[in-house]
């Protein structure tokens, strides 16, 4: 007898979350971003608000120690190239079912990976326009430190194409933002990438404004030491992980170890994710055929994380 | 008084009033003056600050007409030509223009003025310096009666010749001009009759300007100054209201503008404009000044306020209409005048114009080129780049950051072949044609580092045996044990450009030590063999060694020169 209600109760208070969870974003207003752009692996997009990284937000790539910053780096330009090529969200999602996230994965929020109302209005370019508009990046004159300068053929390895990236070189701090904002607000490139060392939560908040009124994505390297608090969407941070190698011991593809620290209307997880250069694709290191050989891999992610 | 130091001793180069007013004249032995005229004040002549004072007088002098040429050297070096031709009108006509000239450089600069008008610009020397009256218009057609009673210095003739003509009892410009010029071509240096035919109007004289001449011009005076940078930009977007007619007209964008700040005291500051793509917009112009001006607002100084402003379009590109837009060239009647105007002509370059900017994405392409605009004002004009591939193996040589350009934004998706020509171009170093066929080709194939160090780092390194791959290696004070490295990787010195710079090399030799010493480091550069390595924790890097070993070097030495992401 109690068994049924206490049964229907749950059901009810995992519809009514489930619902709250759904309304959420519309009352920050959220809703206003066109459109979400997922990174293809739904394990982690599932995570994520609408089902993927949200266009029209503020998003966070930290490194997990000073010498990962290339790794972050590299992360942020596989953002760049899913969210620049047309044709991506075609690609079907693959390792579904095999996560090893730590996150809880939830069948009943399944549904939020489908948006149910259509976007407010039609999202303003068709696929070919999207592929080409300009990728800009600001970064100060000094470039990224001690971790050297951008490299286009490296680019070009990661599967970017450099001749898209217009690059935006400025002397303070001041005009990084100056210039990250403006470029937001002219809408004229298909997303903004860049970095700043320092960012209070007021400039944050403005950067966050600023992309949700132009609807496009804002990607900040951090340093590796950031604590503040920021109006960011989401906030990732990358770590290294031995890379996959082909059955002749060649380094095929990298492997990144990507924690979703902070996001708004979704939930935290940690992953360990290859990247594709090739098919600009994320799959799971447990999705490989050597199933020895992604044990290993796992274990030792989740080695890290205990550690962590 | 000034002196200058000549031939015999110093003789007198300028005077002012209470020294003319004593009885010195110009040219005289400095010796002399002294002995007519006691407390004499004597200065040294600062060519230097003259011609500094003269362009900056030349400069300002460009609120009546863009034309102004400063006086070179032969013609003495101390006014200056106006072409006025057309803006006399402006004025109230060349006597009123004259006037308020010289008024204005009475009340700016204290100087007074002789100013001549005449057709041609001997004609005009000779009447400001010659001539009894201060101001004078002279007639078109009337220079050669006007000329004649002045003395041949009127000419603008060398000081030899000119006492050579006396010597020969040619005192005045019409006995010359009576006599035949046969003979004088055979005695005189051809710049003898080449005065006269200048002076006379028979032979054209160019005149230098000092601000290359603007393709549309306007320009506003006002009755009180303005401080303002809001009251500049204002203005400066009502210049840029009336210069939107014209361009319309004539199908044409600015590509690159001059705002022109006359100030009260005289001086003229100057603000440039260049835009990525040809505009019209007159917000576009208005908010790339406000930002320029924000970051100039440091060196510039309003002083008293600005009596005059100009803004001038320097480069013009043709800007073809387009349909996407409410334009007044839609305007069927616009067309049709168009094409009853100048018909096939116009309408080739505009349909070759609509193949380039496709209406659907032109807006983008035209707002991408307004924030590079507003980008570049601020954070200066290098600040707005993009990465162009150049055939080269050295991985340090292999790319160039360029400016981005108009074309650049216009370039078709990735994969489209560009030309050669365009290749070559945008490569500066850029040696075989072969080798760099398109841009999306140029991109290196193989694996490369996400960042690349500005140079490569040396690092301590174990290997196993000299040739073989890394075992554990020490860079910045972090040992690195290697878990696996993949390579080598060779990249030998590129031989082919050794052979070019050769024979220069010898030939030059010693004459630029720098330069000589990068071309023997490039003669000695080694073979370096690329490892991808990667340690315990996954971080991985770009090292090579530098030298075959054995062939090249016995002891092979080590750089990290690249991070993976």
């Amino acid at each position: 007898m109690a068994q049924p209600s206490a049964f229907s109760v749950m059901r009810n208070r995992a519809a009514v979350a489930e619902e709250l969870r759904r309304l959420l974003p519309r009352m920050e207003e959220d809703f206003r971003a066109a459109r979400t752009v997922p990174l293809g692996l739904s394990v982690i997009d599932r995570h994520l608000p609408r089902g993927g990284l949200s266009c029209g937000a503020l998003h966070e790539v930290v490194p997990e120690t000073q010498g990962t910053t290339p790794t972050a780096f590299g992360f942020i330009a596989a953002l760049l190239i899913r969210l620049s090529t047309p044709a991506i969200s075609s690609i079907p999602p693959c390792g579904e079912g095999l996560g090893v996230g730590v996150g809880r994965p939830s069948a009943g929020l399944d549904a939020l990976r489908q948006p149910r109302d259509p976007p407010p209005y039609p999202p303003p370019q068709g696929g070919r326009e999207r592929g080409r508009r300009p990728l800009f990046f600001v970064m100060p004159r000094y470039g990224l430190g001690p971790h050297g300068r951008l490299h286009g053929h490296g680019l070009g390895t990661l599967g970017l194409d450099p001749a898209r990236l217009i690059l935006v070189e400025t002397a303070h701090r001041r005009d990084t933002l100056w210039a990250m904002e403006e470029a937001l607000r002219s809408r004229a490139p298909l997303a903004v990438a860049g970095m700043i060392d320092k960012l209070e939560l007021k400039l944050s908040q403005r950067l966050q404004l600023a992309a949700v009124d132009a609807g496009l994505p804002l990607l900040l390297l951090r340093p590796a030491s950031t604590l503040e608090s920021s109006a960011a969407a989401t906030r990732w941070r990358i770590g290294t992980a031995k890379a996959a190698r082909d059955r002749f011991g060649l380094i095929a593809r990298a492997r990144w170890h990507l924690t979703l620290e902070r996001c708004r209307n979704g939930r935290p997880g940690e992953w360990m994710v290859e990247y594709d250069h090739v098919a600009h694709r994320f799959s799971l290191v447990a999705a490989l055929a050597d199933p020895a050989l992604s044990r290993g891999a796992g274990e030792q992610a989740f080695g890290k994380t205990r550690r962590a | 008084m000034l002196a200058v130091a000549a031939a015999g001793g110093p003789r007198i180069a300028a005077l002012n009033e209470a020294a003319e007013a004593a009885g010195l004249k110009l040219g005289a032995p400095l010796a002399d003056a002294r002995a007519q005229a006691e407390s004499l004040q004597v200065r040294a002549v600062d060519p230097t600050a003259d011609s500094a004072a003269l362009r900056r007088v030349a400069l300002w002098a460009t609120r009546y007409t863009p034309t102004a040429s400063p006086w070179g050297e032969e013609n003495s070096a101390d006014g200056f030509f106006l072409d006025i031709e057309g803006a006399a009108h402006l004025f109230g006509g060349e006597k009123m223009l004259i006037a308020d000239l010289a008024s204005r450089l009475q009340q700016n600069f204290g100087l007074p003025a002789r100013i001549a008008v005449a057709a041609t610009p001997g004609a005009a020397w000779a009447l400001s310096r010659f001539h009894t009256a201060p101001l004078t218009v002279l007639p078109s057609g009337d220079e050669a009666a006007a000329l004649a009673p002045f003395p041949v210095e009127a000419l603008r003739l060398t000081a030899e010749t000119c006492t050579a003509l006396r010597r020969l009892g040619f005192k005045s410009v019409g006995a010359l001009l009576d006599q035949p010029r046969a003979p004088f071509a055979a005695r005189f240096p051809a710049e003898f009759l080449r005065r006269i035919d200048q002076a006379l109007g028979r032979l054209d004289e160019p005149l230098v300007p000092i601000v290359a001449p603007p393709v549309y011009h306007s320009l506003r005076y006002l009755l009180e100054p303005i401080f303002t940078q809001d009251a500049v930009v204002a203005l400066a977007s009502r210049l840029m209201h009336t210069l939107v007619h014209v361009l319309t007209r004539d199908d044409v964008g600015a590509r690159a503008l001059r705002l022109s700040l006359y100030r009260v005291d005289g001086a003229v500051e100057t603000v440039d404009i260049g835009l990525t793509l040809p505009t019209r917009s007159v917000t576009h112009v208005a908010r790339l000044l406000d930002l320029k001006l924000e970051a100039l607002a440091a060196t510039q100084d309003a002083g008293f306020g600005f009596e005059a402003v100009g803004l001038a379009v320097i480069r013009a590109e043709p800007m073809p209409a387009r349909q996407s837009k409410l334009d007044i060239d839609c305007h069927p009647e616009v067309q049709a005048q168009r094409a009853l105007g100048d018909g096939p002509a116009s309408s080739a370059p505009s349909f070759a114009g609509h193949l380039r900017w496709p209406p659907q994405d032109g807006d983008d392409v035209e707002r991408c080129a307004a924030l590079i605009d507003a980008l570049r004002q601020r954070l200066g004009p290098h600040s707005v780049r993009r990465f162009e591939a150049v055939a080269s193996h050295i991985p340090e040589r292999a790319e160039i950051l360029s400016l981005v350009d108009g074309e650049a934004l216009q370039s078709p998706p990735p994969g489209r072949r560009r030309s050669t020509a365009d290749s070559r171009r945008a490569g500066g170093s850029c040696t075989n044609d072969e080798a760099k066929t398109g841009h999306g080709e140029a991109w290196e194939q193989t694996r490369r580092p996400l960042l690349l160090l500005p140079r490569a780092e040396p690092t301590e390194v174990t290997a196993l045996v000299p040739d073989g791959p890394p075992r554990r290696f020490c860079w910045r004070g972090v040992t690195y044990e290697v878990a696996g490295a993949q390579g080598p990787e060779r990249i030998a010195s590129e031989w082919w450009l050794l052979r070019t710079l050769n024979p220069s090399a010898h030939s030059r030799d010693g004459e630029d030590p720098i330069l000589n010493g990068a071309k023997a480091e490039r003669q000695q550069a080694l073979t370096r063999d690329y490892y991808l390595v990667e340690d315990a924790d996954g971080h991985r890097f770009w090292l090579y060694r530098e030298g075959l070993y054995g062939r090249e070097t016995t002891a092979a030495r080590w750089f990290v020169h690249g991070l993976f992401a």
